[in-house]
């Protein structure tokens, strides 16, 4: 750090100070905004931080005058935060950033318009990532990290007082973005629903009103809920719209986006193109797209144990699991077909032994009471049409259509 | 008119009672008999005794009632009353002895059967014990000794427990008197202190008034009406008895559930865990009663016993009772008051009475019990007194006060009266705290709450009551004692000259009229000023009655339910005490009774002015006890649990008991023994918290003591948080090992916990129990509780759990495995070596199979190590997994039978449904039929693999039974195998109920079958 003098470091806070009162005179939210954005980094914020540091007694300069004065609820711990940021003890950067924005929220509750609504994004957004740094540091010190949840009950009053009527609502969105971002960090996503249902159930605002930002975030995190609760056809409503609303240059969010809307729409029967996956490199669902056309058990194992953390983590595995019995579908097709082209008038029976001796060229052994469980519940969950006939162990297949398309149905449980 | 029906009715309701009484007597003999077969002897003693001594005393009450006659405008109604009740009183009273030994031996019948009962007996020994040495001096007391008795009979019906069995002992049945006679007032608080006193709360905020009447209005009735008719001679107590009669009419129609509710209120809240027992208690409770009141009837015992029989004892007694009750009781509860009514008040303003007076009642019912229960010793005559001032003044309603006061006046000799009604009240208070060790521990409590609504109290208070002049004279005692709420000594010649200016001034009969306020100590008798002085000194006792009673009065009748809530946790809280004090007999008998009893009853039977000193001497004990539940309650919780845990226990004991008697005698005594030397360590613990360690002061330290069990019951908790758990943390003593659970409430007696090596020791003993799983589960819930209060935290902790959790497994008691495998892996994450594989399967099972938490499999899932992947457990219940979420029962079913460990225990669980879902989708995809033999095998009913045909065959059967039980539809087919006609079957085959379904979701647990697996 370069000598600062005591001049210049008064200079810089006078000259925050009078940024801050002029951004509230004015309503300018931008302004304001920016001047709140601690983990930005942003030059002017690093260098009254380091003026801070120098100049020891800030608080006396904001009470020095009327002007400043009636900010010091904001600004003074505000100024500890920055200060405390600087010199990366996060814990404290962010215990003075809540106590800074708690102040804020209290005035910004008074302010009839929504013009400080970037300016409360803004501290939404930087409650939430310094909480998450401030975790990882007590984390590192051996303590429980819990100001991420600290976080999540601020947001949840920043949210309370969003949500209500009028022009402020707008904001709410965002909020609980924000809201769900905590909440799938820490693991309690059952914390979502009431957030998702005041936003739901709210019939006076459309939610089409809010911004498209927000609108595609809350849709990728309420779809990714619905991919947990294994409801693939809301699951793809929402990832679909969050998908066509997306920016095409936000290549990073249309990644994750489908990374879940895949193994959705794989699981009501659509495949991706090939294209598709290497385009967003996800070529980790490269074998298992392959699997399902050539019906290739083994090759749709193999590529869940390969990938099983990975798709543990993001919460996708038990849906590709799932798959198995498309596989088993499409094999019984192919021999089915094969079948036909040999013989067409016995082509809708189809024997065990068959099936099984077929699974046992894919290194899979079952023997026939199991085979004969996996068609019972082909049949069972309409994957196919026709019945087992357990005398002769033969699978009797419809003539008409024997493998029903799945057409964007999931699979009947 | 009013009067006279009324009258008629009381006469009517009296028949009843006789009957019940009747019954009551014998059921009690043949109890006796039929339970004790060396007691007859003693029964027949006892019966002559009775006989004897009954009559004599009959003779001497009488004389009150006429005395009563005389004053009552309604002789003629009055006496019938009283003749048919105080006759049956008074030989009570004598009785006292005589009843008193038979109930106990019943009860010690009693103990054998149900454990509970032993432990309430051998309370009462302690308690003998203080009856005595209050006998032997109240005897120099003749003055007192006759209200003593008319007390004595209500103590007699109430408290039988708690009197009885010392009773025999005694020679006295006069000083007996005495301790029953507080209970009597304070009715089931004083007598059952330990069982009785949380029921009473129960019954009290259940304000089911009907229900109390139902129970124990009968022994009421009579109680009341003749043990104060005979007392309330003088014409002071009259006054008081108008009061009363509100009081008693609800009150104490409360009060007596209380000491019945054991059986009615405990089974309510407890959930019925007590059956048995409950059922056992009441009876007691009612023969004693019966007992005095049948003398009338002479009913020849041996015809009784012979009518009656004997074994019904516990199980019919009760049934009848209630029937009685029923019967009887609602006339007698109505009608009660209404005779108390017109004799005191002219009886057209009955209703409106009621109504006036009702919150006012409640409320001074609520100071009379609750002040019992506050244990402030020296407040507590005058508290008493206050409140019966209070009373006479309350009447200050228009039309009824005029009537009233006259009526207060015209019973004459008022200084007498006066002092007898005085002498009572100290009386009462004595015994009263003399008696019941429990009870003050109750007091500590109650009180917190109380103060805790202070301020509403206060802010009602001015509406409620109009009439300031009661509250005045109360505030002007108040100050007095405020001012010496330091000094003991000061403290009881404030005492005494305080009442000798109320005495005076009723005398003068200036109660009512002389301006308090004026008075020369006091300015401002506000409430507010109350309140104020309230908080600075929450030793004052009657300052929080005062308080409490507003609340009360307010919800007592119409919110049972928020009075419920306020009364809970002292109802807990006594609870736990009576059970801790059942168990150190010694303690209460030797430390607490013998000696505080004998030094307050000492002074006690000296003359009045004695008193003060004497009150003065009260806190010692109180405060000992105080302490004890400062100590016990510091956790709500726990406390509040403690009801539950009481039934709990109860019913353990109780079939335990009746699996093997000697073994739990032996257990028991060695509890006994260990909570004995408990008793040395009680006073240590107490410098776990600073607060209580003050000053060498009883009574400051009571003082703060009752502060601190104040903040632990309501004041938010904050001091949990700032404990000290290291200072807290206990090394235990006890050598036992065997040890059965009961839920701190607590700070742990080093005492009562077992050191590591006894635990370990412990541990092995119960893996190698042949006992059910029951006692097993109960064994090693105390180990885990030891292990918890030592904090321990290794292998041996480690060990325990996994103990617990797979016997909970095998039993299918998911409740306990989540407990202990939550435990499990909080400590497998500190590293602690144990069988971490087997119970990750494990957790991965319960999570597949019973919460169906995606997010949960998930994270579970992700956190194994491929190394665990590669564990036999684990890798069955990843497979175990994939064929739940597949729906492949065929794997399953494979599966489930080569499960390694327990898994097939969790398994077990989800076989039901797994089958269910098989027989769907066969029946869906099968066509035309499937051969059960192939359904059987597949879906595991028969171990197919063994190849011994006959276990095919059951399998078969057993796969029939299930079929039809979900209505699959059957056929045979020409070579006559049975087959699954599948497409019927899939249209009507359904879940059916589980017969068995007992609330907590597994029938093994359930009481019946488990007292037929232990007996």
């Amino acid at each position: 750090m370069a000598y600062l003098s005591m001049g210049e470091s008064h200079r810089r806070i006078t000259d925050y100070l009078n940024r801050f009162a002029d951004a509230i005179n004015y309503q300018d939210g931008d302004s304001l905004a920016r001047l709140f954005s601690v983990s930005s980094d942003s030059p002017f914020l690093l260098s009254l931080a380091d003026a801070l540091n120098v100049f020891q007694d800030a608080n006396r300069l904001i009470k020095q005058s009327e002007k400043f004065s009636q900010f010091g609820e904001v600004v003074a711990p505000f100024f500890r935060s920055l200060q405390s940021y600087r010199l990366g003890n996060l814990v404290d950067a962010y215990g003075a950033f809540e106590k800074a924005s708690n102040a804020f929220i209290q005035e910004f509750r008074n302010w009839e318009s929504g013009w400080a609504l970037e300016a409360l994004y803004v501290i939404a957004y930087e409650i939430r990532v310094l909480a998450e740094r401030a975790d990882r540091e007590l984390a590192s010190n051996g303590k429980s990290p819990e100001k991420l949840k600290g976080a999540g009950s601020f947001l949840m009053k920043v949210f309370g007082v969003l949500a209500g009527k009028g022009p402020k609502r707008v904001g709410a969105l965002y909020v609980t973005c924000q809201l769900f971002k905590i909440y799938f960090k820490l693991g309690t996503v059952n914390l979502c629903r009431s957030v998702i249902r005041s936003i739901e159930t709210a019939r006076i605002f459309d939610f089409e009103e809010f911004p498209t930002r927000d609108k595609v975030t809350y849709m990728y995190y309420t779809g990714r809920l619905e991919v947990l609760n294994e409801n693939f056809p809301a699951a793809d409503q929402k990832l679909s719209y969050a998908l066509t609303h997306c920016c095409l240059s936000k290549e990073a969010n249309i990644r994750m986006i489908l990374k879940y809307l895949i193994p959705v729409k794989l699981s009501i029967g659509i495949l991706p193109k090939k294209q598709l996956l290497e385009n967003y490199d996800l070529v980790e669902y490269n074998n298992i797209v392959e699997a399902l056309k050539r019906g290739d058990l083994r090759l749709l194992r193999s590529a869940l144990q390969e990938n099983e953390d990975q798709f543990l983590r993001s919460g996708v595995y038990l849906v590709l699991e799932k798959l198995e019995l498309q596989v088993y579908q499409r094999l019984l097709k192919k021999i089915y077909i094969i079948q036909k082209q040999k013989d067409p008038s016995k082509a809708h029976q189809v024997k065990l032994e068959v099936i099984v001796k077929a699974l046992k060229w894919l290194e899979i052994e079952m023997d026939l009471d199991e085979v004969e469980c996996i068609v019972a519940i082909l049949i069972y969950k309409n994957l196919m049409k026709g019945y087992f006939a357990h005398k002769s162990k033969v699978v009797v297949l419809s003539k008409q259509d024997p493998f029903p398309k799945l057409n964007g149905k999931p699979v009947a449980s | 008119m009013m009067n006279q029906g009324v009258n008629a009715q009381t006469v009517a309701a009296a028949d009843p009672n006789s009957l019940e009484s009747r019954y009551a007597i014998n059921a009690s003999q043949g109890q006796a008999q039929s339970y004790l077969p060396s007691a007859p002897g003693s029964e027949a003693a006892s019966r002559t005794v009775h006989k004897v001594e009954g009559y004599p005393s009959q003779d001497g009450v009488p004389a009150n009632a006429s005395y009563q006659h005389v004053q009552q405008p309604e002789p003629h109604t009055q006496n019938v009353q009283d003749g048919s009740y105080v006759a049956p009183l008074s030989s009570s009273s004598s009785t006292g002895t005589a009843s008193a030994p038979q109930d106990y031996n019943s009860y010690t019948s009693y103990s054998n059967t149900t454990d509970p009962y032993s432990a309430y007996s051998g309370y009462y020994n302690g308690y003998q014990q203080q009856t005595n040495n209050q006998y032997s001096q109240q005897q120099p007391n003749p003055s007192y000794s006759q209200p003593v008795e008319a007390y004595q009979n209500t103590g007699a019906a109430y408290q039988p427990n708690s009197s009885f069995q010392n009773t025999g002992s005694y020679a006295g049945t006069a000083s007996y008197s005495t301790t029953y006679y507080n209970p009597g007032n304070y009715q089931t608080s004083g007598g059952y202190p330990s069982s009785g006193y949380n029921n009473q709360p129960t019954a009290w905020n259940n304000g089911s008034y009907a229900n109390y009447t139902s129970y124990q209005y009968p022994n009421y009735t009579s109680d009341t009406s003749s043990a104060y008719s005979s007392v309330s001679a003088p014409a002071t107590y009259q006054q008081q008895y108008k009061h009363w009669p509100e009081y008693y009419s609800q009150t104490e129609v409360t009060c007596a559930p209380g000491t019945e509710h054991l059986s009615a209120a405990s089974n309510s809240n407890h959930g019925s865990s007590l059956p048995s027992v409950s059922g056992g208690y009441p009876t007691p409770t009612n023969q004693i009663q019966p007992q005095s009141l049948p003398p009338p009837p002479p009913l020849p015992p041996p015809s009784l016993t012979s009518t009656w029989r004997p074994e019904t004892s516990s199980s019919e007694l009760p049934s009848m009772q209630p029937g009685g009750a029923a019967s009887g009781a609602p006339n007698n509860y109505w009608n009660q008051p209404a005779p108390s009514f017109q004799t005191h008040l002219a009886a057209p303003t009955q209703p409106i009475y009621q109504n006036s007076l009702d919150s006012k009642t409640s409320y001074e019912n609520f100071q009379e019990l609750k002040t019992a229960p506050q244990g402030l010793n020296s407040q507590y005559p005058v508290v008493h007194q206050v409140s019966q001032n209070y009373q006479s003044t309350l009447p200050t309603v228009p039309s009824f006060d005029a009537r009233r006061v006259s009526k207060l006046q015209i019973p004459t000799n008022p200084r007498i009266a006066s002092n007898a009604a005085l002498g009572i009240a100290k009386t009462e208070k004595d015994s009263y705290a003399a008696n019941s060790a429990p009870k003050p521990a109750y007091i500590s409590v109650s009180v917190q709450k109380p103060n805790d609504k202070m301020s509403p109290n206060n802010a009602a208070d001015p509406m409620l009551k109009p009439t300031m002049l009661p509250k005045s004279l109360r505030g002007y005692v108040e100050r007095a004692f405020g001012r010496y709420k330091d000094d003991d000594a000061k403290r009881a010649a404030c005492e005494a000259y305080m009442k000798d200016i109320i005495t005076e001034a009723r005398a003068d009969g200036t109660l009512y009229t002389r301006d308090w306020d004026s008075e020369p100590l006091f300015t401002v008798p506000d409430s507010l000023s109350i309140s104020k002085a309230n908080i600075q000194t929450p030793t004052h006792a009657s300052i929080p009655n005062y308080n409490k009673c507003p609340v009360r009065r307010s919800k007592s009748r119409w919110e049972p339910l928020a009075e419920e809530k306020m009364l809970e946790k002292p109802v807990s809280a006594s609870n736990e005490i009576g059970k801790y004090g059942s168990w150190d007999r010694k303690t209460f008998s030797g430390y607490s009774a013998t000696k505080d009893n004998s030094l307050s009853s000492f002074r006690f039977s000296g003359s009045q002015q004695r008193t003060p000193s004497k009150s003065a001497q009260r806190p010692m004990k109180r405060q000992r006890i105080v302490n004890g539940t400062g100590l016990t309650n510091n956790d709500d919780d726990a406390s509040s649990d403690s009801d539950k845990e009481q039934s709990l226990t109860a019913y353990y004991s109780g079939a335990m008991a009746l699996a093997n008697n000697p073994e739990e005698k032996k257990r028991r005594e060695s509890r006994s023994k260990r909570f004995d030397r408990g008793q040395g360590h009680r006073p240590d613990i107490n410098y776990f918290k600073p607060k209580n360690a003050g000053p060498a002061n009883l009574y400051t330290r009571r003082a703060s003591a009752l502060m601190l069990s104040k903040s632990f019951d309501d004041s938010a908790n904050q001091a949990v948080e700032d404990i000290d758990w290291d200072a807290l943390t206990v090394k235990g003593t006890c050598q036992e090992i065997e040890k059965r659970f009961l839920r701190l409430t607590s700070a742990p007696d080093p005492s009562t916990v077992r050191p590591e090596d006894v635990l370990e020791k412990a541990l092995l003993m119960v893996q190698n129990s042949e006992k059910n799983y029951l006692y097993k589960c109960d064994q090693l819930k105390s180990i885990r509780q030891d292990i918890t209060v030592q904090r321990i935290r290794n292998q041996l902790t480690v060990k325990v759990y996994e103990t617990h959790a797979r016997l909970a497994m095998e039993v299918g008691d998911l409740a306990e495995y989540n407990q202990c495998q939550s435990q499990l892996q909080i400590l497998y994450s500190e590293g602690i070596e144990g069988c971490l594989m087997e119970f990750a399967a494990y957790n991965l099972l319960c999570v597949i199979l019973h919460s169906n938490n995606k997010k949960d499999l998930l994270t579970s899932m992700s956190r194994l190590t491929p190394e665990a992947k590669e564990e036999d457990a684990v890798k069955h219940a990843l497979a175990v997994r994939a064929a739940v979420t597949s729906g492949n029962y065929v794997t399953f079913f494979r599966l489930y039978k080569s499960a390694p460990n327990l898994n097939t225990c969790l398994m077990d669980l989800y076989v039901e449904k797994m089958r269910y879902k098989a027989a769907v989708c066969m029946s869906k995809s099968y066509r035309p039929t499937v051969p059960i033999s192939y359904i059987a095998q597949i879906l595991g009913f028969s171990n197919a693999a063994d190849g011994n045909g006959e276990q095919e065959l059951s399998g078969l059967d057993e796969c029939l039974e299930w079929l039809k039980a979900h209505g699959a539809s059957l056929i045979t087919d020409n070579t006559g195998e049975m087959q699954l006609d599948a497409k019927a079957s899939s249209s009507t085959l359904y879940m059916p109920e589980p017969e068995d379904a007992v609330a907590h979701g597994d029938s093994s647990l359930a009481v019946n079958d488990f007292l037929a697996r232990t007996s």
